[in-house]
């Protein structure tokens, strides 16, 4: 199998493609190697890894206020290797993207200078609300641009705004108007949308670079509550405390033991997990006319309250996520389980009992219902992506030249003949004998998780076999896979990767076995490991990107997502 | 285009759109009776779009097709996964037997086909290109001066595009019908036949939020490396084509013969089954149709089902992109029934999507013949995954240039042909296409009027 990682294989250079516009495009390593780039010793941009959209909500409710509505679409997300917050620093905002930032922004400045939300602002009011205040309107910027940009706001970034207030002002006879449309300016602006991680001299290590307080500020506060830095964080950017290892644990601290942990390690999961691909998931009504948009956010609902529950509130073992039942239900949940719903709350915990056959994340409606098709289940996508997400390990894409003559229609009989056939073409039998046996082994849930015994009246068969252990049904799959190094190593490298936002390569191979040595150590607790991955100088490493080029040359990163399963 | 540059060119490319305002005043004996199309008709502003869908079109193993006319050049036979096309079938060209030349690069599944007709090479790798798609050239070239440089939209409620700049990133298309409407005929939308036009005030107002923004942009670059700085360039970019698209607010729009803002559409109905994806493919065709006449784009891109598709026949268990592979091949009839049955309800789709665009009468013909629309598909026949024979269509006048209705077969030829064939078509200056064994030079001229 294959295994994320960042080598991959040698540049290619493929003759430029030149077109009227003079446009080129060379092939070349997502990330060039450290270069000499660092030839002026100025402070430079190393990252910019576009904002996301949990992060563009979060940071909207803490510079304004949770009250301040935002609605509108953000433009997709990229995974890469494993990773939406790997793909975040390759992608950039198109015109249409650019739009909907635009409109967001105008909603959002109308919003936040309505008189009843004016004064949170900042601690001015101007001499009339009918004219510009340059003063005020300073004090705005200032503050909010801070907020926004997660770093104080340069003179020259200031002065264009005030011009744009006093601007506005003076036209509309508005104070709070020139404020909306300088806030708009801020809001719109790359500092905000993209997070632009900076490097700096190193003073303790002549010729070395390390990133500047703010941009770790930024790292330990997305990393650990999936938002900006708040102020006692920037302070800590400011004062130069993040770059002392006593400044850095207190920090670490701080973040850990802060309810908002939730947060952050509700964002980690949805990225991990892969819970954007509830967005336009449809079920054929026909097929499970249970399936409804409120059976689909219930079902992300579930599986989030269930891994935060127990791996950031009880701080459980991480490999109990395969094999615990206590989860939690509501009504449109406990239709599909069929169980019975008393409770007069919203939600409830509930465990199943053994006999339901269930065992822990796998067999939650999200993970059985993201990877079906729409009318079936697919033994095959829940295998391929059990390997994906949990062991970091993709599948490739299958042989373009498959002879499918023996692969038939499926009339009768259950979903395992067909797959058999796979095993007697060597093309295919490679993957599909580490991806099926597993998903097999699931057979006895349905396309959006309900338990079933049988297939077209076929008894279903869910015994399994993968690398010499044999077990049966879901319970049996969630035992082996608990017993499975390979997991806890996978996490270890998705939260380093998630935080700074570039996928591992064959150097950080020693490091990550170290990090997961001592995850077992400590009993496979999350937030102690996330701490210990935070305070390691291999979070803040640098690796210095390779000089622009003259502005007509695109580099575009090879490898991608594996795709074409049936 | 023998004259290469006069008045008429000038005013044209200029700005483009139904009619223009200069500094020098449009001379009435270039405009027909109305003031709004060139009086020849043919000098309407040419539009471009790329109409992509999932999976091919069915081939027999014994080498004989559902959809390849036997006949080749004018007046092609309409074979049965062709039916759809029947009532626009004058001003449509089927290419058959372009394939991809892959230079020793693997045959992506359901990737290389539609990658390598975009960018003109077969990718490395799935999910990128290795270079541009072609449809960015194309609204570089001709998608100026109107408000939205170009439109992407997807009717199977995926969000999925096909159009990149850089290779990496894709464009993001409106996905409901909603969405679409909101955007082109929502709020900023200006009625070019509204009598009582007046510039909105608050338009100066936007540019200045906006120049703070790209204020910064020198300063910004100045310490940046080479992948971060492709991708703020990218950002600039399309804040510059807002500032575009603000600055032509401020002047008075032509009317537009053709234009009349259409209803807001209903909400859809959920699903992905081919009969949602083709009642939202002809909404979308709507709206996309008037966003053309109204002068709002001159380019778009739309994605009926993505590669791979996984539309279906409701109440059906299996999607099209399984019973693709799965389903053996009638012994008596020598080919899929069930694949053909899709493919054909696939190209209904089409159908519709062009029918919309022949509805819309403009000057003394209709939309559609001053319109080039590409339609393509990222597989030959699917169940082998094949990059031979992958189906092109070339519909729509483009205003005269296209000598519509004929059969073109390719013989093997590389896809590339057909690529470079459309960017000409549409007034693109660009003489070759392709990389490496797709390397072209020739277009297919039987189809240049």
């Amino acid at each position: 199998m294959l295994k994320w990682s960042g080598a991959a294989g040698a540049a290619l250079a493929i003759g430029a493609l030149t077109g009227a516009g003079g446009f080129a495009v060379h092939t070349a390593l997502a990330a060039p190697t450290a270069s000499a780039a660092a030839t002026s010793g100025a402070p430079m941009i190393v990252a910019a890894r576009r904002l996301t959209e949990s992060q563009y909500r979060r940071s909207i409710a803490e510079v304004f206020g949770a009250d301040v509505r935002v609605d509108g679409r953000f433009e997709p997300e990229l995974r890469d290797e494993g990773l939406l917050a790997i793909g975040s620093s390759q992608l950039s905002i198109t015109p249409a993207g650019f739009e909907q930032y635009y409109r967001l922004a105008d909603s959002i400045a109308a919003q936040v200078v309505a008189p009843e939300r004016r004064d949170r602002l900042a601690d001015c009011r101007p001499g009339s609300d009918a004219a510009p205040d340059e003063a005020c309107a300073r004090r705005i910027i200032a503050k909010v641009g801070e907020q926004l940009f997660r770093r104080p706001l340069t003179e020259a970034e200031i002065a264009p705004r005030l011009r744009t207030a006093a601007l506005g002002a003076e036209r509309t006879g508005d104070f709070y108007e020139g404020v909306a449309l300088a806030l708009k300016s801020l809001l719109v602006a790359p500092e905000f949308l993209f997070r632009l991680e900076r490097a700096e001299p190193d003073p303790a290590q002549p010729n070395q670079y390390r990133l500047d307080g703010y941009s770790k500020a930024s790292r330990l506060s997305f990393l650990f509550w999936d938002a900006p830095p708040d102020a006692d964080l920037r302070r800590a950017a400011e004062t130069g405390e993040l770059h002392t290892a006593d400044g850095l644990r207190r920090q670490l601290t701080r973040l850990v033991g802060s309810p908002r942990l939730r947060d952050g390690a509700r964002a980690f999961f949805t990225d991990m997990l892969q819970l954007e691909h509830f967005d336009g998931l449809t079920k054929d009504p026909n097929a499970y006319p249970k399936f409804s948009q409120a059976l689909a956010d219930s079902a992300r609902e579930q599986t989030l309250r269930t891994t935060i529950d127990l791996l950031i509130d009880k701080r459980r073992d991480y490999r109990e996520l395969f094999t615990s039942n206590s989860t939690f239900i509501n009504r449109h949940l406990a239709a599909v389980y069929q169980v019975p719903f008393t409770s007069t709350q919203e939600w409830s915990p509930f465990t199943f009992p053994k006999e339901a056959g269930r065992s822990g994340i796998l067999t939650e409606v999200t993970f059985l219902s993201l990877f079906s098709h729409p009318a079936a289940s697919s033994p095959t996508r829940r295998g391929v992506k059990l390997h994906e997400i949990f062991m970091c390990e993709p599948t490739p894409a299958p042989p373009a030249d498959v002879d499918f003559s023996k692969v038939q229609a499926l009339e009768q009989g259950t979903v395992r003949t067909r797959l058999l056939a796979h095993m007697d073409n060597e093309g295919c039998a490679a993957c599909h004998r580490v991806s099926d046996p597993a998903g097999l082994a699931l057979e006895h849930f349905d396309g959006i998780g309900q338990r079933r015994m049988f297939e077209n009246g076929q008894p279903i068969d869910v015994s399994a076999e993968v690398n010499g252990a044999r077990f049966v049904g879901a319970q049996g799959l969630g035992t082996y896979l608990s017993t499975q190094r390979k997991i806890p190593a996978c996490l270890v490298r998705n939260v380093y990767a998630y935080g700074v936002g570039k996928a591992p390569d064959e150097r950080d191979e020693d490091y990550l076995a170290d990090q997961t040595e001592a995850f077992a150590k400590d009993g496979y607790r999350v937030p102690e490991m996330m701490a210990r991955i935070a305070e390691s100088p291999e979070f803040f490493k640098v690796k210095l990107p390779a000089r622009a080029r003259p502005a007509t040359t695109v580099a575009a990163a090879p490898a991608g997502e594996t795709g074409g399963m049936p | 285009m023998s004259q290469r540059f006069n008045r008429r060119s000038l005013l044209r490319g200029a700005l483009g759109g139904c009619a223009v305002t200069l500094g020098l005043p449009a001379l009435d004996l270039f405009l027909d009776g109305h003031g709004q199309a060139w009086a020849d008709g043919k000098r309407l502003p040419v539009r471009f779009g790329t109409y992509f869908w999932g999976l091919g079109l069915t081939d027999t193993p014994a080498g004989g097709s559902r959809w390849v006319p036997t006949t080749v050049g004018p007046d092609y036979e309409i074979t049965p996964e062709l039916e759809p096309l029947r009532p626009v079938k004058d001003k449509v060209s089927v290419l058959s037997g372009f394939r991809v030349i892959g230079d020793g690069r693997p045959n992506l599944v359901h990737w290389t086909g539609h990658a390598a007709i975009l960018s003109g090479v077969a990718p490395a790798a799935i999910n990128r290109m290795d270079g541009p798609s072609f449809d960015t050239r194309v609204a570089d070239a001709i998608g100026g001066g109107v408000r939205f440089k170009v439109l992407d939209a997807s009717a199977s409620g995926k969000v999925v595009s096909y159009s990149t700049r850089t290779g990496s990133a894709f464009a993001t298309p409106d996905t409901t019908p909603v969405e679409l409407y909101t955007r082109l005929f929502g709020p900023g939308f200006q009625d070019p036949n509204r009598p009582d036009w007046t510039p909105d005030p608050s338009i100066m107002l936007q540019q200045s939020v906006l120049s703070a923004v790209t204020d910064q942009r020198q300063a910004l670059l100045a310490d940046v490396g080479r992948a971060d700085r492709v991708k703020l360039d990218q950002y600039f970019t399309s804040v510059r084509e807002l500032e575009q698209q603000l600055a032509l607010g401020l002047e008075r729009p032509e009317p537009c013969e053709s234009c009349a803002a259409p209803p807001e559409p209903e909400a859809p109905k959920r699903g992905a089954s081919i009969d949602v994806v083709n009642s939202n493919t002809r909404t979308m065709a709507k709206l996309l149709a008037m966003a053309l006449a109204c002068n709002q784009a001159k380019v778009f891109n739309f994605v009926h089902t993505p590669g791979a598709s996984e539309t279906y026949i409701p109440g059906e268990s299996k999607i099209y992109h399984q019973i693709t592979h799965d389903e053996p091949t009638d012994a008596r009839l020598g080919y899929q029934i069930e694949t053909s049955r899709l493919a054909g309800l696939v190209m209904e789709g089409l159908g519709a999507f062009l029918t919309e665009l022949d509805a819309i009468k403009e000057g003394d013909g209709t939309l559609l013949d001053r319109t080039l629309v590409m339609a393509f598909s990222d597989t030959g026949y699917a169940k082998i995954h094949s990059i031979e024979n992958i189906p092109i269509f070339l519909a729509g006048g483009a205003g005269g240039r296209h000598r519509t209705g004929q059969h073109i077969a390719g013989k093997g030829e590389a896809v590339t042909r057909v690529s470079l064939t459309a960017q000409q078509l549409v007034g693109v200056s660009v003489g070759e296409f392709g990389v490496g064994g797709m390397r072209t030079s020739r277009p297919i001229t039987e189809l240049m009027a």
